[in-house]
């Protein structure tokens, strides 16, 4: 086997050059034969015969050869299966001609025709083999890469004018020298770069830098000034393109006129300008506020702009949507609430012509909901959540509190930013990022990370890159990156390439030094003037991003795309640059630029439909807003509005009570080890001397994982089995003054270990308005031995019951209802939420990272979440059972008054029919959960249109 | 439909459903995340010689000297120097000629003539040893932090190669539960990461109740599950959103839905019940969760299963992480793995999918009775106070983190059987001496045998993202017998 592997293989390789002979051959062959055409040039016909004999022939043998070399050097994948099947095609229509050619020589002008046709059909399909054969050795974009519009492609065009601007002149002047300079630096960093940069120094040469270019590398200076034959550079870039030692070595040689420009640069002393080359597109910093046009049309600014916009692109206005729509777009917008029935109808009854922007205003005005609905926007963009990595070794810090208040007292953006920036204690978690035990990668250091974040989700500039080495997709350099992450450090980092130490320290600088300086003594004082520095309205980079993020979140595509990449090109600059500046005229006003963009005309246009998701970030022109999917917490408050809570517990409680009880249970050991709880029933007591006899009032709260019976000096008080039902009991005539006893049969249910608590509260008020407190925490006892039947007595002696252990918070959520005060709250907003399953399935990220963009795709695994999970189907049977309860059997109220709650609308006699006709007349629970998810399954509620 | 030994299922008729499979996926498969652009370049499949992976996952760190490395046996006795303390088990011979187990992997040792042993990983060296921190990069081939969130390999795979059978998802996690301590940590590298949710793990943290989340919900009939989905249908074909159906959110949220309903309604939901297997089968099996986990591994592969992971299940503390009582918790952890983990080997390779499923048994790192890290960078012990003398049973073992030595078990995929491959000191420190091997390189291996290119990378946020960090690893091409040239190198 092994022998005749390598003939074989060596066959194969012969292919490439094989292939050369069919391809001249058969083309020379056509042209020949087209000489022919008409009957002139009868002399050519041998010849040409000849020529398809043998370059069919060897068609056939570059065929198989080919076929060797896929198989014996295992090629693989679509191009060359493409190269293969073309090639071996080819062949057979080779063959094919030839033998038509045989026949059609025995004169038959049938058979010439068919040949020369076949011939034609040969050397296309040759052609097309060839052009793939070719990709595979050189590239799949080797012939497109030179093709003119190509990012990649340096326009050669500016540096012939220039060098056609210096000649003339007899002598540069600085401005002249300085445009020289940054041209050639410009053609380093596009032809040298890839490799002689700091990254990646071939040769020892770096031609980022002005020290690089003059130090030169191990073969030389590479540049002498005023002296070209002697600077390394020039000597190898003229040398001819065969030579080994020419420059560069990959891609195209330069062109004279990019070589004759180095040349001059050269000659006139290299010169070294102060300006900064930008290899890259870079955003202008500063924002002046566009005039308006003048359109007496419209009158809404944004509709002025757009209005423009529209006429070039020759786009007409669409109406706007109705009424019906727009309240269900407001409400999610504003709220992330669907409206109830009653305030669709008012609204649309409604004759103020005004209605649309008093409604918005009226949502914005309901700060708590405003604040609950947006949260979850700042808490992605800020990385913010209630669990996630670093908390468990106080690597991580929530911003929560501030953040909340923040929002709901609608601070200024600037404040925002400069309490991010300089932070107090409740806001310092941004920029202390996550810090991981251990040693990390120095890109991922915590100071890294506040620069990190801090441009992306704030400048729109990506730093990632710069943290680990110069930029290739930006000007930022590592330099700057570390000088960026100085700011945060009690010490001057030492910049790292890669993960290595480069023996430099970084000096302390922001990303736009033109902004001003950030250096200072202590780290207060760099992060007062960063905040300083950052909120300047000269940074006018600050408030375009956050404008941006804005309207993306509002028309579901950003003015400028992808919208953490804010050097990239809007689709219409003046409108982001207008409605930036208005947001700091307004005073860095959220709400207001919430509902600057809610009142135009261009947000209540319809939504535009698109067949893939590239339609919306290429060549993207705006028509009106794109069709949006509800966001997890959305649809899940959704459902908690209209079938039945999906979450009655939250991670931040905003109006919290405070209470020091503790999620206890049975201490549960392997060895000398904690485990998790096995199932099975645990009992737990506790004694307790009341001092005093004239109680008022005695209240009990009790919530337990999984079921419990509650006892009070023993008797039986009440019973429960869902630990988000907190049990409330009212316990003033079972009290006594002196010893009293709470004994609990807890019961952990499952197969196999798994969280389990008790979490008690009782508050005695005593006629005197002295108040006693007890709370369930380490001191109750509990046992897993079923004890004698009189175990929750008061004179039960509990010999050998252990203390109990604190479970900890961490698998319950606040209970809303676990509060001995009055409240409204029927259920919690999906925002207050800890991560869970089912947010997660439907796209809430884990913010581990900042997370700008959520995937609004439907998946799979979201699919099934939604058709089994056990968690969403249980909350529609309680909402289905709810449902039965309020409206009885009565099929016809169920369905409109469903669609009405869910859609903002009645249902069409037809839905009437097909739901009425599944629900029956006697409808079940089943039947009427089914409803509800079919309902909730539809594209209609789960978009905002 | 029976499960029982697949014999009756010959290799053409395997190869034929899990060809048509693949087809049917390929026709429904879901949009990708549409910010993602695959720079692999010309998304290379290359001769692989396994269709399927299944990671045993030895969670929390497993002495390789208690296990697949004995090294000099000291019995306890009060007042043994805890410096003696290289094994707490004697050695056993394996089937295999001169490589010995330590005591209580009998039945693991029976066959090893089906697979091979790398006994030199070195675990990364990551400063302060944090049990989630090595399981992160194990899993991801990437430290903790990054900058973009790192995906499983699992997800890796189900991204390149997809779901083998089209109603079983590609990436089933089973046996980890996220309720204690690190529970974050955890669910930090549980995930498909910038690749998109879509490639994420199906966890079956209870294998007795895997059935649970591909069937219909509890309490409903199939008839009745049917009839939800076909008045959803109704419904939505009616609503005058449907009207404008051209959107492709709108057309991925369709699709999604009956692929869902498809998979749910299917009868192939069955490889998920282990009631379906003989009594006898499941008792082989059922040493506890990790025993069952094993068993659905099994019939998951034999199924069109791609990428399964079965765990001992990180808890601080437990499991493998012995920080006190190490030779008796060992004993525990060795009888919990060994009869499912040969059993598992025999029954594919009896079943003929042995030959295209890769099984890997490895652990985040090694454990050592002195040692805290590795020699030159030993860390901060987390251990519990180590006498230099035993006076008690439960200070013996290994009860301190190694990361310079450590055991990976293969079997199967074009593995060579009966290979043993690298080396560790005999004496304290037991390090890595031979053919030392990397965590790039175990990924660059499984992809290798499932024909994945090492290059095979995205771009996310500007950035080249690689299966094993900047695309530098390099698979261990000595494990590998020669590829097989056969038909089946077509299926991916």
């Amino acid at each position: 086997m092994e022998n005749t592997n390598w003939i074989l293989q060596f066959f194969g390789r012969l292919h490439p050059l094989l292939v050369h002979f069919p391809i001249g051959l058969l083309v020379v062959a056509l042209v020949f034969e087209l000489l022919t055409l008409g009957g002139k040039r009868k002399g050519l016909r041998e010849g040409i015969n000849w020529m398809v004999y043998i370059g069919a022939g060897f068609a056939v043998f570059s065929a198989l050869f080919g076929w060797l070399l896929k198989t014996q050097d295992e090629y693989s994948g679509d191009l060359v299966d493409n190269h293969q099947y073309t090639g071996i095609a080819t062949a057979i229509l080779a063959v094919i001609t030839a033998v038509i050619l045989r026949k059609s020589l025995k004169k038959s002008i049938l058979n010439l025709k068919a040949y020369r046709f076949m011939l034609v059909a040969t050397v296309i399909l040759l052609s097309i083999a060839g052009h793939l054969g070719a990709n595979l050795t050189h590239g799949e974009d080797y012939l497109t890469e030179i093709l003119p519009g190509n990012k990649e492609s340096y326009s050669t065009l500016e540096s012939s004018a220039l060098l056609t601007e210096l000649k003339g002149a007899s002598e540069l002047s600085e401005l002249q020298k300085d445009k020289l300079n940054l041209e050639v630096r410009g053609l380093f960093a596009h032809k040298c770069y890839q490799c002689h940069s700091e990254n990646k120094q071939k040769g020892g040469l770096v031609l980022e830098h002005k020290e690089g270019v003059f130090k030169g590398g191990t073969s030389g200076l590479a540049v002498v000034p005023r002296q070209p034959e002697e600077s390394e550079i020039y000597k190898r870039i003229i040398l001819p393109a065969n030579d080994k030692k020419v420059m560069p070595t990959k891609g195209k040689l330069l062109t004279p006129d990019e070589i004759a420009l180095i040349k001059l640069w050269i000659e006139d002393g290299a010169h070294w300008s102060d300006k900064a080359v930008k290899v890259f597109p870079e955003a202008p910093l500063a924002l002046t506020q566009p005039e308006l046009p003048t359109v007496t049309e419209e009158t809404h600014p944004v509709d002025k702009i757009v209005s423009v916009y529209f006429k070039d692109k020759k786009v007409d206005w669409n109406a706007v949507v109705d009424d019906r729509k727009f309240i269900k777009r407001a409400y999610m917008d504003v709220v992330g609430l669907l409206p109830k029935p009653t305030a669709v109808n008012a609204f649309i009854a409604s004759t103020n012509p005004k209605k649309r922007e008093l409604l918005i205003d009226e949502l914005l005005n309901d700060s708590e909901n405003y604040t609950q609905n947006w949260l979850s926007f700042w808490n992605d963009l800020l990385r913010n959540d209630y669990s996630g990595t670093g908390f468990i070794t106080r690597g991580r810090f929530q911003i929560t509190t501030w953040l909340y208040k923040t929002l709901k007292q609608n601070k200024s953006y600037d404040q925002m930013v400069s309490q991010l920036m300089n932070p107090s204690k409740a806001s310092e978690g941004f920029i202390k990022g996550i810090q991981w035990r251990g040693v990390v990668n120095s890109s991922q250091r915590t100071e890294m990370q506040a620069a990190q974040n801090i441009g992306q989700s704030l400048m729109g500039v990506n730093v990632k890159c710069a943290s680990c080495h110069n930029s290739f997709i930006s000007n930022l350099t590592l330099d700057q990156a570390y000088g960026f992450a100085s700011i945060f450090a009690e010490k001057p980092l030492e910049l790292n390439r890669c993960d290595k130490p480069i023996g430099k320290i970084a000096k302390v600088n922001f990303l736009y030094p033109e902004l001003g300086s950030v250096e200072g003594e202590t780290l207060k004082e760099r992060l007062l003037k960063l905040s300083e520095v950052m909120t300047s309205k000269e940074n006018g980079r600050l408030y375009r991003t956050i404008t941006n993020r804005i309207w993306e979140r509002l028309i579901g595509r950003g003015i400028i795309e992808p919208v953490d990449e804010m050097d990239n090109t809007p689709w219409n600059a003046e409108l982001l640059d207008w409605l930036a500046s208005d947001f700091i005229d307004s005073g860095t006003n959220l709400k207001h630029l919430i509902k600057r963009i809610m009142t135009s005309k261009a947000y209540q246009l319809p939504t535009v439909s698109y067949k893939t998701a590239e339609a919306i970030k290429q060549d993207y022109v705006f028509k009106g807003p794109v069709l949006r999917r509800l966001s997890a917490e959305q649809f899940s408050d959704a459902i908690s509005q209209v079938i039945a809570p999906v979450y009655v517990a939250v991670a931040y409680n905003p109006n919290e009570e405070k209470m020091p009880a503790q999620r206890i249970w049975h201490h549960q050991k392997d060895l000398t080890n904690t485990v998790l709880p096995l199932p099975g029933k645990r009992y737990f007591r506790k004694t307790f001397q009341l001092k005093k006899e004239n109680i008022q009032d005695a209240s009990i709260l009790i919530s337990v994982d999984d079921a419990y019976k509650l006892f009070i000096n023993g008797k039986p008080v009440g019973t429960g089995d869902n630990w988000t039902n907190v049990g409330k009991y009212n316990v003033a005539n079972l009290l006594n003054k002196g010893t009293n006893c709470i004994a609990v049969e807890g019961d952990n249910k499952g197969k196999i270990g798994n969280p389990a608590s008790i979490l008690f509260a009782m508050k005695v008020a005593f006629k005197d308005d002295t108040v006693f407190n007890l709370y369930s925490d380490e001191t109750w006892l509990s046992t897993d031995v079923a004890p004698k039947a009189n175990w929750a007595d008061l004179n039960f002696e509990a010999k050998k019951w252990k203390q109990v252990k604190n479970y900890g918070t961490n698998n319950w959520a606040k209970l809303l209802d676990f509060t001995f005060k009055d409240h409204q709250k029927t259920f919690a907003r999906a925002s207050l939420v800890k991560q869970h399953p089912f947010l997660k399935a439907l796209g809430r990220p884990n913010r581990e990272i900042v997370t700008t963009t959520r995937e609004e795709q439907a998946t799979l695994l979201q699919a099934l979440e939604l058709t089994n999970g056990g968690f969403f189907n249980g909350i529609l049977k309680q909402g289905a059972k709810k449902w039965l309860n309020t409206y009885g059997n009565d099929s016809r109220l169920i369905v409109d008054t469903l669609y009405q709650e869910l859609l903002g609308r009645a249902p069409s006699k037809e839905e009437q029919n097909i739901v009425m006709a599944s629900l029956g007349e006697q409808p079940s629970t089943a039947q009427v959960q089914d409803v509800f998810w079919s309902v909730l399954m539809s594209p209609e509620f789960q978009f905002i249109n | 439909m029976t499960y029982k030994n697949n014999k009756s299922n010959s290799r053409r008729e395997f190869i034929k459903k899990m060809s048509a499979a693949s087809i049917a996926a390929s026709a429904t498969t879901l949009p990708l995340a549409s910010f993602l652009s695959s720079c692999s370049p010309e998304v290379q499949k290359r001769a692989a010689t396994a269709d399927s992976v299944i990671l045993l996952w030895m969670a929390g760190g497993m002495a390789h000297t208690e296990t697949f490395d004995p090294k000099a046996y000291a019995p306890f006795e009060k007042g043994l120097e805890t410096n003696r303390v290289l094994s707490t088990f004697p050695k056993h011979p394996t089937v295999v000629d001169g490589l010995e187990f330590s005591e209580g992997l009998q039945s693991i040792g029976g066959v090893m003539d089906k697979g091979a042993i790398i006994r030199s990983y070195k675990a990364a060296d990551l400063g302060f040893i944090l049990h989630t921190r090595h399981q992160f990069h194990w899993h991801t081939c990437y430290e903790p932090p990054q900058s973009v969130q790192a995906p499983h390999i699992g997800a890796w795979i189900a991204k390149e190669l997809g779901p083998a059978n089209p109603v079983i998802p590609p990436f089933i996690s089973i046996g980890q539960r996220f309720t204690m301590g690190e529970a974050e940590e955890l669910k930090a590298f549980h995930t498909a990461g910038f690749l998109g949710s879509e490639y994420g793990p199906f966890l079956i943290p209870d294998p007795s109740e895997g059935l649970d989340s591909v069937r219909p919900p509890e309490g409903m009939s199939l008839k009745r599950f049917e009839a939800r989905y076909k008045l959803y249908k109704a419904l939505a074909n009616k609503s005058e959103v449907m009207e404008q159906a051209s959107d492709y959110q709108r057309e991925s949220l369709m699709r999604s839905m009956e692929q869902s309903y498809r998979l749910l309604n299917s009868p192939e939901a069955k490889v998920f019940d282990l009631s379906q297997e003989p009594k006898d089968v499941y008792d082989t099996y059922n040493t506890g969760r990790f025993g069952l986990g094993c068993l659905l591994a099994k019939r998951l592969a034999q199924n069109g299963g791609r990428f399964i992971s079965v765990s001992t299940e990180y808890e601080p503390f437990l499991g493998w992480d012995t920080h006190a009582n190490g030779h008796t918790r060992a004993k525990q952890m060795k009888a919990l793995i060994d009869r499912p983990v040969a059993q598992l080997i025999k029954d594919l390779d009896e079943s003929g999918h042995l030959d295209r499923t890769l099984v890997i048994l490895a652990s985040e790192f090694s454990r050592d009775a002195i040692m805290e890290g590795r020699p030159g960078e030993e860390v901060r012990d987390q251990a519990r106070r180590q006498p230099d003398k035993i006076e008690h049973i439960r200070h013996y073992g290994m009860h301190r983190h190694f990361t310079d030595g450590g055991s990976i078990l293969m079997w199967g995929g074009g593995v060579k059987k009966g290979l043993v491959y690298g080396k560790t000191a005999d004496e304290r420190p037991c390090v890595s001496i031979e053919n030392k091997v990397v965590i790039d390189q175990v990924h660059q291996s499984i992809y290798n045998a499932l024909g994945i290119h090492p290059q095979t990378h995205y771009e996310i946020e500007g950035r080249p993202f690689y299966t094993t960090p900047d695309g530098k690893g390099k698979p261990i091409l000595d494990l590998f017998g020669k590829p097989m040239k056969a038909l089946e190198n077509n299926i991916s």
